[in-house]
């Protein structure tokens, strides 16, 4: 058993962008798999809520990387940080579980295109993801690493990209989780 | 359009403790997590400021919120960004929460449905979301 620091929209999918939401309240689909693995859950606050705020637009992470982002993030990431450090001093095993996709908590795969801005036209099929990771996720990288403490092993709930899959997105989670 | 801020022992309940998340997610509601009482009360402190920041931002659009359990730090920490503690309940079991759910009064027509609405009226670009 170990303990899963979980993005915050996995467990409040009100934090989430106009349309995306693919819930109310809860997103089981990864709740669930960590409940029935006997892992403890750690949500960590959402980036992009406190800074752009509800009626944020959908955005790439060229949109949002600017240094007061970057600051905001750090912020937070200090905060999660210090939270992982104490589960990693103890020996707890310790997984991140980002949102693929997302701009600021993608984990393997984030949202890229140096062309967006202005006035927001983004037509459906456009192909922003990229691999990658997110700017909370760097800076969250970056503090542990000041700290010295190893970057946990990370999953990603995959709901936003094209070839999203329940079953696979299941069956990556319990990968990792199984992976120490 | 509701959450309820929920004491970690409801997030990960202990063996024999109540499961608030199953019945939270149940009802539909979302949740933001407290931080255990095992951490630093400087760590433990710093996460409740976050919180206490989200919060700010969805009363600002109508969303409901309600406790779920105690947390040290909470009420101050909403006092800070000058938010009173919402209505809150120390549920003994599966039915107490759920009864305290179900009470709760309907949200108003708040956030969603107004963005809904004016994006109704708008041409050209969506209103929000992925424009």
């Amino acid at each position: 058993m170990g303990v899963a620091f979980v993005a915050h929209c996995m467990l409040n999918q009100n934090s989430k962008v106009w349309e995306g939401a693919h819930c109310p309240g809860v997103y089981s689909p990864v709740v669930d798999v960590l409940r029935a693995k006997g892992w403890r859950i750690e949500q960590m606050p959402c980036p992009e809520l406190a800074f752009s705020g509800l009626n944020r637009f959908w955005a790439v992470r060229e949109q949002l990387d600017t240094p007061a982002y970057r600051r905001h993030c750090r912020r937070l990431a200090v905060a999660v940080a210090d939270m992982i450090s104490m589960r990693a001093e103890r020996g707890e095993d310790v997984v991140l579980v980002g949102v693929e996709g997302s701009p600021s908590m993608g984990v393997r795969i984030t949202s890229s295109d140096p062309a967006m801005g202005g006035k927001p036209e983004w037509p459906e099929g456009s192909t922003e993801h990229t691999d990658g990771e997110g700017i909370f996720i760097e800076e969250l990288r970056a503090e542990l690493g000041r700290r010295g403490i190893g970057f946990p092993r990370v999953g990603g709930e995959t709901h936003a990209l094209p070839s999203h899959d329940e079953a696979a997105q299941r069956a990556g989670l319990e990968s990792v989780l199984g992976g120490r | 359009m509701r959450i309820a801020l929920t004491a970690d022992p409801y997030v990960n309940p202990p063996p024999g403790g109540l499961d608030g998340l199953a019945i939270l997610a149940e009802a539909g509601w979302g949740v933001m997590q407290l931080p255990a009482a095992d951490y630093p009360p400087q760590t433990a402190a710093r996460m409740l400021a976050e919180v206490a920041e989200q919060v700010q931002e969805f009363r600002r659009h109508d969303y409901e919120f309600v406790v779920v359990g105690e947390c040290a730090g909470l009420a101050g920490a909403l006092a800070g960004a000058g938010l009173p503690l919402p209505d809150q309940i120390i549920p003994a079991t599966a039915d107490e929460l759920r009864g305290f759910l179900e009470s709760r009064p309907a949200p108003a027509a708040g956030h969603w449905a107004r963005l809904v609405e004016r994006a109704r009226h708008r041409t050209g670009a969506s209103a929000s979301g992925k424009p």
